[in-house]
């Protein structure tokens, strides 16, 4: 783990509860107590309504694909022995849509609209990553 | 009317470029240096006519309006820059044209001059690309951490969307690439001048599929610069004045992604029947659909051509494949799209080289590639912001 060489995220007071989350198994947004509206990425009040009175609210970790691409390019040299590899954009049940990479499938079995639960990825000590695979 | 109306109120005087190539091995401030002097060469003005100076597209890629300033000579009483990024072509007008009119300055250049390919590193896409790292992500849906980089990714997920909402096709979408190509080959200043066919298309390799080469832009070097002064001046200058006659900024927010209309459903987008309503660069100009001569728009991929069509009502959402084939975009079709071949098959320069190709149809400078009597043209883009020229 220690050896992993892909680009990591920039960590910050805003999102820091989102990538805490991950690593404790926990698929978390904030959302507000005011209005209702759940958001991502994250951001300093309710983008909605200007509350500051929110929570990072627990979600289900299930969605449905929106769309994907298929790298043939190794942009980055940490990439090179992965390519052709998927990135996907989810929409998760409760709205939000996250871009993520799609495992335990073959990127020519990936179609619009399926069903997909998020997968939980240690990629360093410190960081988690939230992977997604179709749901069986 | 307020005095802020600004329609017709300012003009392009004087357009210039440098040679557009791959590894041009020039300086920033080199290419940039002949852009404006060709442009003010092409105006009749001296080098101390200029004024103004507003840059697009900056370090870490091109050159900055203070070092250009300073490595030419110039005396500005005014300089703008917008940050690295190719969308704000008009943005940078639509200042020019509020600073002559306020007489922030009399003339002002406004310019991209950029390497992508050669003197400086390439950063679209990769562990150069500044994009990707921006506090809140990147501006084409970024996302490193899962090797998600470079603009191209961005469309490409946009494309693959389409294909599967409308059912339109690869192959639809290389009408876009053989129609531009077909216009370079007929535009001496083009990178790419050999015309290809829908087969060449489909035969190119994936880049990031569903997006091919051929839906991909250029990465080259080079400068084109536009200069722009009120009206009143520009009529007693040599070339005859092309006016600005509408503009409409630059939207931003939730519901916009930067490769596509609102409503269609893309990173936090909502989703919904997008009716392109009556947009105010139509009503300042006082024109209408019906009246633009030939449509200008930033191709750095195919599909944008698409979804900027969708966008500005020249066709309904999922339209846009069949509206683009049999010729229709092409000089003498019904809506002649980026005669000089654009980013695709022109050269990259940030959407500057298509104001200096809008202002030359306008002159009627254009020979083979000429849209017939061209009175009025629109530069509409995909995300959201126009400007209406007319001769
Ligand atoms: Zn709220």
């Amino acid at each position: 783990m220690s050896n992993y060489t892909k680009p990591l995220p920039a960590i910050s007071t805003l999102n820091g509860p989102y990538w805490d989350g991950l690593k404790q198994r926990e698929l978390k947004m904030p959302s507000c107590n005011d209005c209702g509206k759940l958001w991502y990425p994250p951001a300093p009040f309710c983008p909605e309504c200007w509350s500051r009175n929110f929570t990072w609210r627990q979600l289900s970790g299930r969605g449905t694909v929106n769309s994907w691409v298929v790298f043939h390019q190794a942009y980055f040299s940490s990439y090179k022995d992965d390519v052709p590899y998927n990135v996907a954009e989810v929409e998760l049940e409760e709205g939000p849509r996250l871009l993520t990479n799609l495992v335990g499938i073959a990127n020519e079995d990936i179609v619009m609209g399926m069903a997909v639960e998020i997968v939980y990825d240690d990629v360093t000590d410190e960081v988690t990553l939230a992977k997604f695979r179709p749901v069986k | 009317m307020s005095d802020w109306n600004l329609k017709d109120q300012t003009a392009v005087c004087g357009v210039g470029h440098s040679s557009y190539g791959k590894r041009l091995n020039r300086s920033t401030i080199d290419l940039g240096g002949e852009a404006i002097r060709n442009a003010l060469e092409d105006a009749g003005l001296k080098k101390n006519d200029l004024d103004g100076l507003i840059v697009s597209f900056g370090t870490p890629i091109g050159a900055d309006a203070d070092t250009l300033a300073y490595a030419l000579g110039l005396k500005l009483r005014m300089y703008n820059q917008t940050w690295a990024h190719g969308r704000f072509t008009a943005s940078c007008l639509q200042w020019a044209a509020m600073a002559v009119k306020a007489g922030l300055a009399n003339y002002v250049a406004c310019l991209a001059s950029i390497s992508f390919s050669g003197f400086r590193k390439p950063m679209m896409g990769g562990a150069s690309d500044g994009e990707g790292a921006r506090e809140g992500g990147g501006g084409h849906g970024e996302d490193p951490v899962y090797g998600m980089t470079s603009p191209g990714a961005g469309s490409a997920l946009i494309a693959q969307k389409y294909f599967a909402k409308y059912g339109a096709t690869s192959r639809q979408l290389g009408a876009v690439a053989v129609a531009f190509r077909k216009h370079a080959s007929l535009n001496p200043a083009a990178m790419m001048r050999n015309p290809i066919s829908i087969e060449d298309h489909q035969n190119s390799r994936f880049v990031c599929e569903p997006l091919r080469l051929l839906d991909y832009c250029q990465i080259n070097d080079g400068a084109a610069c536009v200069i722009v002064t009120t009206s009143e001046r520009a009529r007693d200058l040599q070339k005859s004045p092309v006016f600005i006659s509408g503009m409409q900024g630059l939207p931003a927010g939730r519901e916009e992604f930067i490769w596509t209309h609102p409503g269609f459903g893309v990173a936090q987008q909502s989703v919904f029947d997008y009716q392109p309503e009556p947009q105010p660069v139509y009503q300042m100009a006082g024109v209408t659909h019906a009246d633009i001569d030939a449509l200008f728009t930033y191709d750095a991929f195919s599909i944008l051509v698409w979804t900027a069509l969708e966008r500005w009502g020249f066709c309904r959402p999922g339209e846009a494949a069949a509206f683009t084939q049999d010729g229709r975009i092409e000089v003498g079709g019904d809506l002649p799209i980026n005669t000089h071949g654009g980013l695709i098959s022109e050269g990259h320069i940030m959407g500057w080289n298509h104001q200096v190709e809008i202002v030359r149809q306008l002159r009627g400078e254009c020979g083979p590639r000429q849209v017939a009597n061209a009175q009025v043209i629109q530069w509409a883009n995909a995300y959201g912001d126009s400007l209406i020229y007319r001769r």
